[in-house]
């Protein structure tokens, strides 16, 4: 739309209030303008006991700047079927940033039909593009072995979604196409690698018959992340011909995301459980399980829950080709590529390939309309070293004095959610 | 400390949520179909005050939180708590998906909403004389 016909749309907009206003009983109707803000707030406050590591930014030290937030969200409409939406996020968290977190335009040719072109956020799982959002799900922390793996929260590109409800049953397509540009965060830290994703895209599947609910997702893209950590040695290994090597340190290829989720909803209680699995053509991580279930009852105003969250690496392979030097020993003399073939070996040791089990017991007070209380205590468990939630340096890899520790401890957690 | 806890945790419980479908529990949904006949069920009417489309052209028009009619709506028809109700309209509207329906303020001026404003639909107490111009599209007795 060109600026020029910007009045006419104004124009026309405020005859529609005045009509609106003029055929409705004045004292009854919230009159809607042409611009609406709305936004979400949470105040989220953590402490970690029983290790000296984090997890999720948190420690033994109170913390209140892992999570809190403030998100405002305008929409302008031009009419009713075409409008604009932004979301300006201020986040207090050092690894994430503060600014524009969405941007687009919206057009919706019918009530069935919707299509969006901008900056979006990521519809990977079940509260993935309302991971911000406190205030929509009963924990404080969505399950981190399902919401914090190796994901980023948004993508440039666009968007379409069909709704049908026959009879008996409520049906919700939606696909998307894109590309993503920024920082890659694993176990809610940034990592110093520069991501970038092309070709993304995906296809969301939301069935709903009576109590029921089903959810099934695939996400694919082109991953072309640079990890700069391991870009010398593969030069090195690239330099002495050790190719299958260098190549298996590559983070480019294919990255394929696939979700199930289930929830069965009663006045009462509630049930969720979801399964995610992600592959990649990069040797050096292969793939990675996530999962989990939880249970809810509602009293009133008051929500009791509990979870059990639990999610497995596969197995990494490392290349062959470099283990007769590594075998026959340090020798600088000899054997010069002994240390190159040990830094090698040593990356793939240091990989995150272990897994965590959490279990979590919450309540939610909501004791106003749009505003909650929550508090949250998970125990958290590696039942393999390297899970990748304790311990991961800024790298990305394990160091040498965390490398085969298998890790537990408590999180506390408090929250204060609010919707406006 | 303990004890008032206890009393207000058993205050909570709120009476809607305990008592059986009686004549003054009983709602309608009302539609202005313009004259043209329409009956829906129990899960298409939920459908639609989810957001869903149901191929009519129907915009839902629900009352206020805490408003007593809503109340046995959201109980008997959507079968989720206001709380979960709101979380999920939190969720809609803030990953961009749908906006909640338009909410009036009470009984009478949703009927004249009604009256007003063609293929909105609402729901009503079983008792409000309900005009010739709206169409009954379904009814919890």
């Amino acid at each position: 739309m060109s600026l020029r016909s910007l009045p006419k749309y104004i124009n026309c907009s405020i005859g529609g209030i005045a009509l609106a206003l003029g055929s409705v009983n004045a004292s009854a109707v919230a009159v809607t303008d042409d611009l609406d803000v709305s936004g979400f707030m949470r105040v989220v406050g953590g402490y970690l006991s029983g290790t000296d590591q984090k997890v999720d930014g948190y420690s033994d030290e109170p913390s209140l700047k892992q999570q809190t937030l403030l998100a405002v969200q305008p929409t302008y409409s031009f009419t009713d079927s075409l409008s604009v939406t932004g979301q300006l996020l201020a986040h207090s968290s050092d690894n994430r940033d503060s600014g524009v977190e969405w941007l687009y335009l919206s057009y919706r040719p019918d009530d069935a039909l919707h299509f969006r072109a901008g900056k979006l956020r990521m519809p990977f799982f079940a509260y993935s593009d309302s991971i911000d959002v406190g205030y929509s799900y009963p924990w404080i922390s969505a399950p981190a072995q399902v919401y914090s793996n190796y994901l980023f929260s948004t993508f440039n590109g666009v968007s379409g979604s069909y709704n049908y409800a026959g009879s008996n049953f409520a049906l919700n397509l939606e696909a998307y196409y894109g590309y993503f540009d920024g920082d890659i965060l694993i176990a809610g830290s940034r990592v110093n690698v520069d991501g970038r994703v092309d070709d993304l895209r995906g296809l969301v599947v939301n069935l709903r018959s009576n109590n029921v609910g089903l959810r099934l997702s695939y996400h694919t893209g082109y991953n072309e992340t640079r990890i700069y950590a391991l870009e010398p040695l593969q030069e090195a290994l690239q330099q002495i011909g050790m190719t299958a090597s260098a190549s298996s340190l590559d983070s480019e290829g294919e990255v394929t995301f696939i979700e199930a989720a289930l929830s069965y909803d009663t006045l009462s209680s509630f049930y969720k459980a979801e399964w995610v699995h992600t592959t990649t053509e990069f040797d050096a991580a292969p793939s990675l399980t996530g999962y989990y279930f939880t249970a809810g009852y509602n009293i009133s105003d008051w929500t009791l829950h509990a979870t059990y969250a639990s999610s497995a690496y596969s197995e990494t392979n490392a290349e062959d080709e470099l283990q007769p030097i590594l075998a026959a020993g340090y020798d600088p003399v000899n054997n010069p590529l002994y240390e190159l073939a040990a830094g090698y070996y040593q990356v793939y040791n240091s990989l995150p390939d272990g897994s965590m089990d959490t279990y979590t017991l919450g309540a939610r007070w909501d004791f106003d309309i749009n505003m909650a209380l929550k508090l949250d205590v998970s125990y958290l468990k590696e039942t393999a070293p390297r899970s990748g939630f304790f311990a991961l340096p800024a790298s990305g890899f394990y160091t040498d004095n965390s490398i085969s520790d298998k890790y537990s401890a408590t999180l506390y957690q408090l929250g204060w959610e609010w919707v406006f | 400390m303990m004890r008032t806890t206890l009393k207000y945790l058993l205050l909570m419980f709120t009476p809607v949520l305990l008592l059986p479908v009686q004549a003054e529990n009983s709602i309608r949904v009302v539609a202005n179909t313009e004259g043209k006949e329409l009956t829906l069920g129990r899960e298409q009417v939920r459908n639609l005050f989810m957001g869903a489309s149901l191929g009519y052209d129907l915009r839902p028009v629900a009352l206020p939180p805490k408003n007593r009619t809503r109340m046995i709506f959201n109980t008997q028809i959507i079968g989720l708590t206001e709380s979960r109700i709101q979380s999920y309209w939190a969720q809609m509207k803030f990953t961009g998906r749908m906006q909640p329906p338009r909410e009036i303020n009470d009984e009478p001026a949703l009927l004249d909403y009604l009256v007003a404003h063609p293929g909105s639909v609402g729901y009503l107490p079983a008792d409000i004389q309900i005009p010739d111009a709206l169409t009954v599209l379904y009814e919890v007795r």
